[in-house]
């Protein structure tokens, strides 16, 4: 695609078409008479206004930032000075923010689709039709398939007030990608470990080592994580990386495990053998904080260093220095659960590790371990409690328990179960979805799938920002207020170094602008549905300040009170070591540490962490592992001007010496294609480096968008969830495997073999 | 004194918001860069495997290659100094290197935006911005010196989320005691005019940063000598217009300079 066209490079095509004018006279215009000053760009902090109160949404981390507003207009954004997160600084994607505004892709008026599913012809109609219709759509549907004949999948803050009303309405069927598709494992799989849900709380600012299994911080810019990372470096950390791919905090570590894809466990079984049988972890946290260790200790037995280096591929020397690193420095090492987990469907054991080795270094709430952070709480709000019709139960319609499938999975539905429910009718039919902020198209594997389940609606509304991918597919299509616009998510958080002084603070998103065009909030157009079903009487909230307000009265605090502390209330927090904490608590069943866990004995799984092995690549194929790009968040980012310009494309990464046997260079530009014959519609450029392993292909996700409506991001890069034709549903929690697919690379439109 | 800045590669982690920052902060188009990051490797060095970055910017050489080709009038400019408040009066053309902060900056009213400074930065650290004034002018990083003025940091200093950046004087502070832990330029034997931008970091990245981002040649003297000249005579018709076409452009050239265009 033409990048968009500059108003100099319009001039130019002007000048053109009006080629009559005398050269003299154009030369004549081009003297300056104008003031002084005049062609000099005068700066954000110029004339401006410093609009406090914005959380940005650019990704999940939610750094807090200000407005600078000249003429109405916003100018820039910059992190809120006040911030005891992110201060004054903010990503690329956060600075960036100001294109998405103005993006002139993004999505005006509420439009109808006369075309088809996936080919729509737009037409734009009144938010009085858009509201009409989507109540009496999904009024159609709940009345002759019942609530469970709709469907949700969502994702971001704006959706939280939408899936209240659709649980109010009955609907059982609500599936997050960010469970799923990414974080799910990690959450469960910590949570039925450890009690608790740490998230990225580590403090690897304070480590003296730190051990990232195939966590690409530094790709993955978390602001205040980037920075607690790079602070520990600074500090004197050991630093040591576990990935195929020499990531950017591979660049940045002591020691890189250039390990096989999919046999992690295997080597965190082995390092945690190998300190227990030389008497290395800590006896005295193990006994008073771990369950069940006699079982697990004789349970891993069997994966001794030798073992592991074999299915690993990497040094048996390498699996025992990983061991000494962690021994000289426990218990203040870092061992990351990273976030992203969903890589081959064996995951929850995988994270399970995780926090077993942890365990063993007695590495939690510690200076460099892992935290439970305390954070101030809000309220929620609630739809009313509701009497269905003939004794209606949602539970009962629950897809998971219908089948008893997935005893560990986190909250929703998985997101095949729904799928496989809409194609089929089985076991009741699914004829409606909502879409809040979610690109299924891009998140789920199998995308035909997705494709012939949407086509099996009877509805199918979107709300979103931009035309992403899933837009294409539905009837009715509303423009959501982006996060610069509108109130919703309350951040809460502490300081971001936990040695410092314990502070926790609150962060309700206000807006910086007002919405342009017909763009609404979430609360706006819930209501506005809600209204027409007959629902007026239970709506919950008028506005979206309203709550808001009423989320903040449980801290006892207000727009009005936050809005004069800058955007920003902060408080005395609470130290989150445990020497400040007297004692740790695990609020598990045991009140321990989970190493053995009965729980997943009783469902027939295994009560300690175990390596499974996967799929090898077939002949001529290799693993296709995908990661971030720094400047983009997943497939959301890609039509912003600014990131398209700093990295417009995902670099297919191959490694040299195959790529010379290949007859490929670097800077060729090739596709993908699949073990079952699927190739990528887009192109990439090939990257060549001796930073990769040779049985794996490594592209980072969200490129490639199908919507020609985002001119900038179109057909940019490779959409790496195409090549995913398979996925394995993990059996504990029913998250996507999404590394179990094999490609090689086609050239010219010639298919080459990866070799052997 | 001179202003520099000093970027820690150890602590750079490649994230691209100090180019983007810049772009909000100096209304840059979409697709230029008052200063850029270029990602580097993974590739093997002496010194190990390296992956790492090259965040660019003007360099506020000591000897601005861009300076001298200027083609605009001159004029006289006073300079005071931001600390002693003492005066210089110099002439300048469009773009000149300050005496007193060593910065280089660009006069944007009378830039003509013919390019030929553009061209002959071997850092390739300016570019004509073609939405400013009717035909264009020349834009690069000015270490935003209106900011520091003003009490701030630099856009992209203040956003540098790993404190990677940092600006000051060459002589004080955090920036000398970086220059005496050896932090150095990207200069060549060709390329040697006094940059003010120096990084540091481990063996390997800088290997790899010196490798392949040092400029080897100045640009050809004698093409942004005939730019600046044909620039001269056509007092702004040619901007954005590509060395090639030049030549084929004189006639036109002389024959808009008789049409009365003042500006001699």
């Amino acid at each position: 695609m033409a990048p968009r066209m500059s108003r100099r490079r319009f001039l130019q095509t002007a000048s053109l078409a009006a080629a009559s004018v005398p050269l003299s006279k154009v030369v004549a215009s081009a003297q300056p008479t104008l003031a002084p000053g005049t062609f000099a760009a005068p700066g954000s902090f110029k004339d401006t206004k410093t609009v406090t109160g914005g959380v940005c949404e650019m990704c999940f981390w939610r750094c807090q930032l200000v407005g600078k507003v000249r003429n109405g207009r916003l100018v820039k954004l910059e992190g809120n000075p006040k911030s005891i997160d992110n201060g004054k600084a903010l990503c690329a994607r956060g600075n960036a923010g100001i294109k998405l505004v103005y993006d002139p892709d993004r999505l005006k008026y509420p439009m109808k689709n006369v075309g088809e599913r996936g080919k729509p012809v737009w037409k734009r109609i009144s938010w009085d039709e858009a509201l009409d219709e989507c109540a009496s759509r999904l009024d159609g549907i709940v009345k002759k398939y019942g609530p469970q004949g709709l469907a949700v999948w969502y994702h971001g803050a704006s959706a939280h007030y939408p899936t209240a009303f659709f649980k109010f309405l009955g609907v059982p069927n609500m599936c997050e990608p960010a469970f799923y598709q990414c974080r799910g494992q990690t959450a469960i799989a910590m949570l039925h470990t450890l009690g608790f849900v740490p998230n990225e709380d580590v403090d690897m600012a304070n480590a003296k080592a730190m051990l990232l299994i195939g966590t690409h911080i530094g790709e993955n810019v978390h602001l205040s994580h980037v920075r607690n990372f790079i602070t520990g470096i600074e500090r004197g950390a050991r630093v040591i990386v576990v990935d195929p791919r020499f990531s950017s905090a591979a660049a940045k570590a002591h020691v890189w495990v250039k390990i096989k894809p999919a046999t992690d466990t295997a080597f965190l079984l082995a390092v945690m053998n190998h300190l227990i049988a030389s008497g290395r972890y800590n006896k005295k946290f193990v006994e008073k904080w771990c369950n069940g260790f006699e079982k697990f200790k004789t349970a891993i037995g069997g994966m001794t260093v030798a073992k592991a280096a074999k299915i690993c591929d990497v040094p048996e020397s390498q699996i025992v220095e990983v061991a000494d690193i962690l021994a000289a420095n426990a218990p203040n090492v870092a061992i990351h659960p990273g976030r992203h987990a969903t890589w081959y469907g064996n995951d929850f054991q995988r994270i399970r590790a995780h926090a077993c080795l942890a365990a063993l270094l007695g590495a939690y709430e510690v200076p460099g371990g892992i935290q439970k952070i305390e954070r101030m709480s809000t309220g929620h709000v609630h739809w009313p409690e509701r009497e269905f019709k003939d004794d209606y139960d949602p539970e009962d319609y629950a897809l998971a328990e219908m089948e008893e499938k997935y005893p560990f999975r986190p909250p929703g539905t998985p997101t095949d179960m729904i799928r496989e429910t809409m194609i089929s009718g089985k076991p009741y039919p699914i004829k409606g979805m909502i879409v809040w902020g979610a690109n299924p198209i891009k998140t789920f594997p199998c995308q035909e799938e997705t494709e012939k389940a949407l086509k099996n609606m009877d509805f199918v509304m979107v709300t979103d920002v931009s035309p992403t991918d899933i837009t294409m597919w539905a009837d009715i299509l509303l423009p959501e207020a982006c996060y610069l616009e509108r109130y919703d998510h309350i951040e809460k958080g502490t300081q971001w170094d936990c040695a410092d002084k314990p502070q926790q603070f609150i962060a309700p998103r206000m807006p910086l602008i007002e919405p342009m065009f017909e763009r609404k909030d979430s609360v706006w157009i819930i209501n506005g549905i809600a209204r027409r079903m007959g629902f007026e009487k239970d709506i919950p909230v008028k506005t979206q300040e309203e709550y808001v307000d009423h989320c903040l009265k449980e801290a006892g605090l207000s727009l009005e009170k936050i809005r004069q502390q800058d955007g920003i209330y902060i408080r005395k927090g609470v130290c989150s070591y445990c020497h400040a904490q007297k004692q740790h608590s695990f609020p598990t069943s045991s009140g321990k540490i989970e190493l053995y866990l009965d729980d997943l004995k009783d469902e027939g799984f295994s009560p300690v962490p175990v390596y499974t092995r996967v799929p090898e690549p077939p002949r001529g194929y290799a693993r296709m592992i995908y990661g971030r790009s720094p400047v983009h968040s997943f497939n959301r980012t890609q039509n912003n001007a600014w990131l398209n310009h700093e990295i417009p494309e995902n670099p297919v990464w191959i490694n040299d010496e195959l790529a010379a046997r290949m007859g490929l260079k670097d800077g060729d530009r090739v596709a993908l294609e699949n073990q079952d014959g699927k190739r990528s519609v887009s192109t990439s450029v090939l990257k060549v480096t001796p930073g990769i392993r040779k049985d794996v292909i490594f592209l980072a996700h969200g490129f490639g968008t199908f919507n020609s409506a985002m001119t900038v991001g179109y057909g940019k890069g490779i959409d790496d969830q195409s090549m995913n034709t398979r996925t394995v549903i993990e059996p504990e929690t029913g998250c996507c495997g999404m590394r179990v697919n094999f490609v090689r690379i086609v050239k010219d439109g010639r298919p080459i073999d990866i070799p052997a | 004194m001179q202003y520099a800045m000093v970027i820690d590669l150890n602590r750079c982690v490649g994230c691209h918001a100090c180019a983007v920052a810049c772009k909000a902060e100096w209304d840059v188009p979409a697709h230029n860069g008052r200063n850029w990051v270029r990602r580097l490797g993974p590739a093997e060095t002496p010194y190990g495997l390296s992956k790492t970055y090259y965040p660019g910017l003007c360099n506020h050489c000591d000897e601005p290659a861009c300076v001298e080709v200027c083609p605009a009038d001159t004029v006289m400019k006073t300079f005071a100094c931001p600390e002693t408040g003492r005066k210089k009066t110099m002439e300048v053309a469009a773009t000149y290197k300050d005496p007193f902060t060593g910065v280089v900056l660009i006069d944007k009213d009378r830039c003509i935006g013919c390019g030929a400074c553009a061209e002959a930065c071997p850092y390739g650290a300016r570019y004509v911005n073609p939405d400013i004034g009717e035909d264009g002018k020349a834009d690069k990083c000015t270490f935003c010196i209106e900011r520091v003025e003003a009490g701030l940091e630099p856009a992209c200093v203040q956003t540098c989320l790993s404190n990677a950046r940092i600006f000051g004087r060459l002589d004080q502070g955090e920036v000398a005691r970086y220059l005496k832990r050896g932090a150095s330029r990207l200069e060549s034997d060709a390329v040697r005019i006094g940059p003010n931008v120096f990084y540091f970091g481990n063996k390997k990245d800088m290997h790899l940063l010196k490798t392949t981002c040092t400029p080897k040649e100045m640009p050809e003297a004698s093409l942004i000598g005939k730019r600046a000249l044909f620039a001269r005579l056509g007092k702004g018709v040619l901007k954005g217009t590509g060395l090639a076409g030049i030549v084929g452009m004189a006639c036109g050239i002389v024959s808009s300079d008789d049409s009365g265009d003042g500006k001699a």
